[in-house]
């Protein structure tokens, strides 16, 4: 009981701060979301076109997922040392951006790839552009895919933003750093806490969106 | 209309899926490319709006060389029906009819009156069916919508490649019937891949049987059925060629060819329509319907009676000195 009372009790002292962090999370993951699907959506199309890129690609993007966070922080702050960005909202950004690649890019080539070739083969042959095919067949036919990429990289991404406060991106992650440093466990557990309430929101903001651009014939 | 001249397909430079092939389908005519699985009849069709490239050899479309033209264009102007109805599951209905009119920018109020017009012609209600989606409808429906978008944009060509080969009998059958009404009244010259027989008998104006890549025998059904080329297209039409033969004729040709008998006014008799199929009549002799069938013309008027001997005689005339084991014998 005491835990919950403490919990409560920090949450109503310090909501604007915990607001301003969460703030700070949405910018940070929501802006690595944006340019995500910018590169990622259309190098999935891409690939979709190009095999043998198609496999490397998807390798490297693979690679980039094992590195752990903290590691990649590190790797980046001495190249990114020399624009005078080595630590802050700059190298979080592209570190989410890095991990975002591997659902989008994937789940972008494999839907389009799963296409029904019988759909392919029909608007091929009624006299549709390979542009027109695009975009009237494959991506709204690959739509649930390329959402569902969407979806598991802004999860990934609100988690693993908490970890680039170390670096001193800001955001949730700030709350639990400060709270191990600290040793004050309600500060971690109340950063933990929003982190996750985050992520569920933004899961089902964004499933709502996926039915929302999804067609209705699918 | 559509010509091959010495048209072959090689793949990976040695696989020959069509070999030096060339026939001319005339306007307005109903080809049905037919023959056993990898003839190369599917290829062959592909060739022609070039969703396969021709090795060798030229199609010339409209007295101009399918080569020479440019493909989405080309595309456009020739309709595409295929098995599995390739119907976009993300578009209603009548987007996935209009698509091509669409495509070329005809206003909304041609689409609109077309995609009506299209749907009556295929025999299902406009309305009730503009909004929905293909995975709302039966398998039947689906290929009927797929017939009527590769008429959207009226073209003069159809390339039709199974297309109702992935239904049941009984719906393959409707269908078959519905889609001969509907080329009697927009008359295309279709080129149209099959795998049966007896649907190719059936649906069209000539028959080119293929095998490896090869026509063993391109000519009017009756002209396969009842002189077979070679002892492939024999074996292929099968043992009752002769049976199948019988319904591509009515009891009006055979009154041309051999005439009908005065009837017996005292036996027991049946009367049939003369537009009948002879086949139909064999299977009403052979049951035993009635001692002799009565022939009357559309205006009810008796023309005569018919009996197995008939038949018979007919047959001789047409199949003449070929014919082997006719299943016909009366007692």
């Amino acid at each position: 009981m005491l835990a919950i009372n403490d919990f409560l009790n920090y949450f109503s002292v310090n909501s604007e701060q915990i607001l301003d962090y969460t703030f700070e999370h949405i910018q940070l993951v929501g802006l690595a979301i944006i340019i995500s699907i910018l590169i990622g959506v259309p190098l999935g199309i891409y690939l979709t076109t190009n095999e043998e890129l198609a496999g490397t690609v998807l390798q490297i993007t693979s690679i980039i997922m094992t590195i752990p966070s903290i590691a990649l922080f590190g790797i980046m702050i001495p190249i990114l040392s020399i624009v005078g960005q080595g630590i802050g909202f700059l190298p979080a950004l592209i570190a989410l951006v890095l991990y975002s690649q591997l659902p989008i890019i994937r789940n972008t080539y494999t839907g389009i790839k799963d296409v029904d070739p019988n759909i392919r083969d029909a608007a091929k042959g009624i006299g549709m552009t390979t542009f027109q095919r695009l975009w009237k067949v494959e991506i709204p036919n690959a739509m649930p895919l390329i959402m569902a990429g969407v979806r598991t990289a802004t999860v990934l991404n609100i988690g693993i933003g908490a970890i680039a406060a170390y670096i001193g991106a800001g955001g949730l992650g700030s709350l639990i750093n400060q709270g191990i440093s600290r040793s004050n466990n309600t500060m971690v557990l109340v950063g933990a806490v929003v982190v996750s309430i985050l992520a569920i929101i933004a899961d089902l903001l964004l499933k709502y969106i996926q039915k929302k651009f999804t067609p209705k014939g699918i | 209309m559509i010509q091959f001249n010495d048209v072959s397909k090689v793949y990976n430079g040695s696989v020959k899926a069509v070999d030096n092939v060339s026939f001319n389908v005339e306007d307005g005519e109903f080809v049905i490319l037919v023959g056993p699985s990898g003839c190369g009849k599917t290829t062959l069709l592909r060739m022609v709006n070039q969703l396969e490239e021709i090795t060798e050899g030229e199609i010339i479309l409209n007295n101009q060389s399918v080569k020479e033209l440019n493909k989405i264009e080309m595309r456009r102007k020739i309709g595409y029906v295929i098995q599995s109805n390739g119907l976009f599951p993300n578009m209603t209905i009548e987007k996935n009819v209009m698509i091509v009119p669409d495509l070329l920018g005809w206003d909304r109020k041609k689409r609109q009156d077309r995609f009506n017009h299209l749907m009556e012609l295929i025999g299902l209600h406009p309305d009730e069916f503009r909004k929905r989606y293909p995975h709302e409808l039966s398998g039947g429906q689906q290929q009927r919508i797929g017939v009527a978008r590769a008429l959207a944009a009226d073209p003069p060509v159809m390339l039709m490649d199974e297309p109702f080969g992935a239904l049941d009998p009984i719906i393959r059958n409707r269908l078959q019937e519905e889609f001969l009404q509907i080329q009697k009244e927009v008359k295309k010259t279709i080129l149209f891949v099959s795998h049966d027989i007896d649907e190719a008998v059936k649906m069209g104006d000539k028959i080119a049987l293929l095998r490896d890549g090869e026509i063993m025998q391109y000519n009017r059904p009756e002209e396969i059925l009842n002189h077979p080329k070679n002892e492939f297209v024999s074996k292929f039409v099968g043992q009752d060629r002769v049976l199948k033969s019988t319904s591509l004729y009515s009891v009006k040709d055979l009154d041309n060819e051999v005439g009908l008998s005065p009837y017996d006014k005292s036996a027991h008799i049946k009367a049939v329509q003369e537009d009948t199929s002879l086949r139909i009549i064999l299977s009403m002799l052979l049951n035993q319907e009635a001692d002799q069938l009565v022939i009357e013309d559309g205006n009810g008027n008796r023309k005569g009676s018919l009996t197995l001997e008939h038949v018979e005689k007919f047959l001789q005339a047409k199949v003449g000195e070929n014919a082997d084991g006719v299943a016909l014998q009366h007692e």
